[in-house]
């Protein structure tokens, strides 16, 4: 499970960045993808950043399955996070992709290798081992990102607009594969992303981020018909 | 990533040590008593020195981007023209070449036996402008053009739908790209002339004909008046930093990577005929000396200049200080971006672009005025002369590092932006990182950066000349003493020789270091 109490935050005034101070409070059960939704800037991507070590809290804790993160470096997280493009290496082939999730020094045991083909055939990239990057398509791309969490074996999986790129078709085949993947490994997911539609197929619940903070926490269904609310209707453009 | 790499910050201090000390070295002795007075400062000599530097970098200058413009709209218009991508390489040449060579080149054309032969009014100002433009051109060229490519096609497209004649595009479209940028670029390629060393040395003739650069070096050499050459240095320096300070007020320049396919422009037929003429022309301007200098090499000469182990022990001195320099160039410059890049990944744009910019002050400080920084701060205790390799190889690698900041900057900082958050997730190590991502994502530009500065290194003849003994030649000066002996068919033979050396090297370490082509989604 993954919890998140007065997490606090704030950019520097100078940068490019919103400056104003961000607090985040949440909760993620162990087998659910939650999904993040809300306008840009309001503090999304910054809350993955946080979890993955990318930016320091300035106050508050992160806690996987019990376990304080938040002092922890990025390397030694317990996190993979799939970002919207450079997740692969281009001068490298799929398998090394891959292959450096399990191992970074890549060199691999007999069944580490197997645990990579394994991986690559369930995310239907069977017989593409030796394809680069550059010869893939997006959601092939994305699918390789995502073998790649399956073989780390981490409880935490971020998505950060992972298929923005991709079409609607293809979207909803990367969710279903992120679906299987999260219930059969136990993991806890957080899903950024701005198709409430994205939402609705993912995720039981959804998070609307507001202004640096989880402006409200529902069933997504029911999120996305809250007329009463009009920071959402005002997102939602209803 | 919570804290930036230190490592740039120690190449600045060896950087600030190794610039600010001869220059400190510099002022003091032109605060003490035995400094030359105040005659000299109103001295005809100087006057005439002063003038004529500044004379020579505005015509050069003016008309390097006057003759640039013409070419570079040639090129933008004509994308069909052939051989357009191998004639911009072509362009790209200069950069190489060393300047000594480049005189021979002129030399061969307008020579007394030269094609086009100029006699002697080809040494002097007419001399020193050929030579000049002959460089300056084709890198005006590759600066402009980026320029026009800047421009979107819609509105070629817009303004042909409007029905706008050519004087209207250039005026409207052209005119409104190139004035941000020509500012910039005519600063550079002015300071550029001002600091020529080489082609003034051999072209120049005499009093009439010497820049402040020459003149630092003749105070030197030739009169062994230090305190001269200081206070030259000094005011070389001064309008140094005064072109730098008018250079900064503008634009930043282009990028000299260019594009070398482009989208042809509707220019009918008599514009067509324009820009081939145009191109032909500056085509043979830049490729004829080169040509006539190798066909002079081909002379009696030839076996006797390369049997003499003279030859050979100068290529193996000059290769020393090539790579060494670009070794030494190519690792501060890592070291420097890996902090800069660092910043720039923490938001601190500012403090990244402060470090980059520190980086690349020294192209503001002549390597003469450094040189002789050196030679004036060293010579009272030392023999400098005996010092003279690590001496060219440190001031070769300093004046190459903006070079290396300039070409490995922008893949340093895309790696880093596009990988730094995806390899701290995956835990790689900082040698796995190196290893796995770092080096086959940038082994192209550091290729491209150790070639670019071991050639110009190789090229250098003002450091050398002034540390230079008869023990210590390298190929340049070889052929400095040979020019300066009116031994012309030898020369030849050197220039060639020396040309093709600089080329392989580049060649090589461009291909050695840089390997394949690097992957691209």
């Amino acid at each position: 499970m993954l919890s998140i109490e007065g997490l606090e935050f704030c950019y520097g005034a100078t940068d490019a960045n919103s400056s104003f101070p961000m607090c985040f409070d949440l909760t993620v059960n162990a087998g659910e993808i939650l999904s993040l939704i809300g306008p840009s800037g309001s503090g999304k991507s910054t809350l993955l950043k946080l979890i993955a070590g990318f930016n320091a809290a300035s106050k508050g804790c992160i806690k996987i399955n019990g376990q304080q993160i938040q002092l922890l470096s990025p390397a030694k997280r317990p996190v993979t996070m799939v970002f919207q493009e450079h997740n692969l290496f281009p001068h490298l082939d799929v398998y090394t992709n891959v292959a450096l999730g399990m191992n970074p020094s890549l060199q691999l045991t007999v069944q580490q290798n197997r645990a990579v083909d394994d991986a690559l055939e369930n995310l239907g990239l069977a017989g593409m081992q030796k394809r680069s990057p550059g010869s893939l398509s997006g959601g092939q791309r994305q699918r390789v990102a995502l073998a790649r969490a399956l073989v780390r074996k981490h409880a935490i999986l971020l998505l950060d607009e992972a298929f923005a790129a991709l079409g609607p078709a293809q979207r909803e085949e990367m969710i279903a594969l992120v679906k299987t993947m999260v219930e059969d490994q136990n993991m806890c997911a957080l899903l950024v992303s701005h198709q409430p539609t994205d939402a609705l197929l993912a995720s039981k619940r959804t998070a609307f981020v507001h202004h640096g903070q989880i402006f409200k926490i529902d069933e997504t269904e029911k999120l996305l018909n809250r007329s009463d609310l009009t920071e959402i209707n005002k997102y939602l453009g209803a | 990533m919570s804290h930036p790499s230190r490592s740039g910050y120690w190449v600045l201090i060896v950087l600030a040590l190794a610039v600010l000390v001869p220059l400190f070295s510099l002022l003091t002795q032109g605060n003490s008593s035995d400094v030359v007075g105040l005659n000299f400062w109103q001295s005809h000599y100087l006057r005439q020195v002063l003038f004529f530097s500044l004379w020579q970098a505005f015509l050069s200058a003016g008309l390097s981007i006057a003759l640039a413009l013409l070419v570079a709209r040639a090129f933008a218009h004509h994308g069909a023209f052939p051989f357009r991508s191998l004639l911009l390489r072509l362009f790209g040449l200069p950069l190489v070449v060393p300047s000594i060579v480049a005189v021979m080149g002129v030399v061969s054309i307008y020579g007394s036996n030269g094609w086009i032969p100029l006699g002697r009014s080809l040494y002097g100002l007419n001399g020193i402008l050929l030579a000049h433009v002959f460089f300056n051109m084709p890198l005006a060229v590759r600066l402009l053009l980026p320029v026009w490519q800047s421009i979107p096609p819609h509105h070629w497209q817009m303004s042909e739908q409007l029905g706008l004649n050519r004087w209207q595009q250039w005026r409207h479209l052209e005119w409104q790209a190139l004035r941000e940028s020509l500012p910039g670029i005519s600063l550079l390629i002015f300071m550029l002339c001002l600091t020529s060393f080489a082609v003034v040395l051999t072209l120049g003739g005499g009093p009439k004909s010497t820049t402040l650069e020459v003149a630092i070096y003749q105070s030197l050499r030739f009169d062994f008046d230090p305190h001269q050459a200081v206070s030259l240095a000094l005011l070389q320096l001064g309008l140094c930093l005064l072109v730098a300070w008018g250079s900064s007020l503008f634009h930043k320049l282009p990028d000299v990577e260019i594009s070398l396919s482009n989208t042809p422009l509707n220019t009918g037929i008599v514009g067509r005929y324009m820009n081939t003429f145009v191109i032909t022309a500056a085509v043979i301007f830049v490729g004829m000396p080169l040509i006539a200098m190798v066909i002079d090499a081909f002379n009696n000469s030839i076996l006797t200049v390369l049997s003499n182990p003279g030859l050979w022990l100068s290529a193996g001195l000059t290769l020393l200080i090539g790579i060494s320099a670009s070794t030494l160039s190519v690792l501060a410059g890592w070291l420097l971006l890996s902090t800069s890049t660092d910043y720039a990944m923490l938001g601190k744009k500012r403090k990244a672009s402060v470090i980059e910019m520190l980086g690349s002050v020294v192209y503001v400080v002549p390597p003469l005025v450094i040189g002789t920084g050196l030679f004036v701060l060293l010579a009272p205790h030392i023999n400098v002369f005996e010092w003279a390799i690590p001496v060219v190889i440190l001031i070769n690698a300093i004046m190459g590092l903006p070079f290396v900041v300039r070409t490995l900057g922008p893949a340093m900082r895309q790696s880093k932006m596009r990988y730094q958050h995806l390899c701290e997730n995956l835990a790689l190590t900082k040698w796995q990182r190196f290893k796995t991502v770092d080096w086959p994502l940038l082994r192209k530009s550091v290729g491209l950066s150790s070639a670019l500065v071991a050639a110009m290194a190789m090229g250098d003849l003002g450091v050398i000349a002034l540390f230079g003994t008869p023990e210590i030649i390298t190929l340049p000066l070889m052929l400095y003493h040979q020019l300066s002996a009116y031994l012309i068919p030898n020369a030849a033979v050197t220039a060639v020789f020396l040309l093709g050396f600089c080329l392989s090297v580049f060649w090589l370490l461009e291909k050695l270091i840089g390997g394949k082509t690097n992957a691209e989604y």
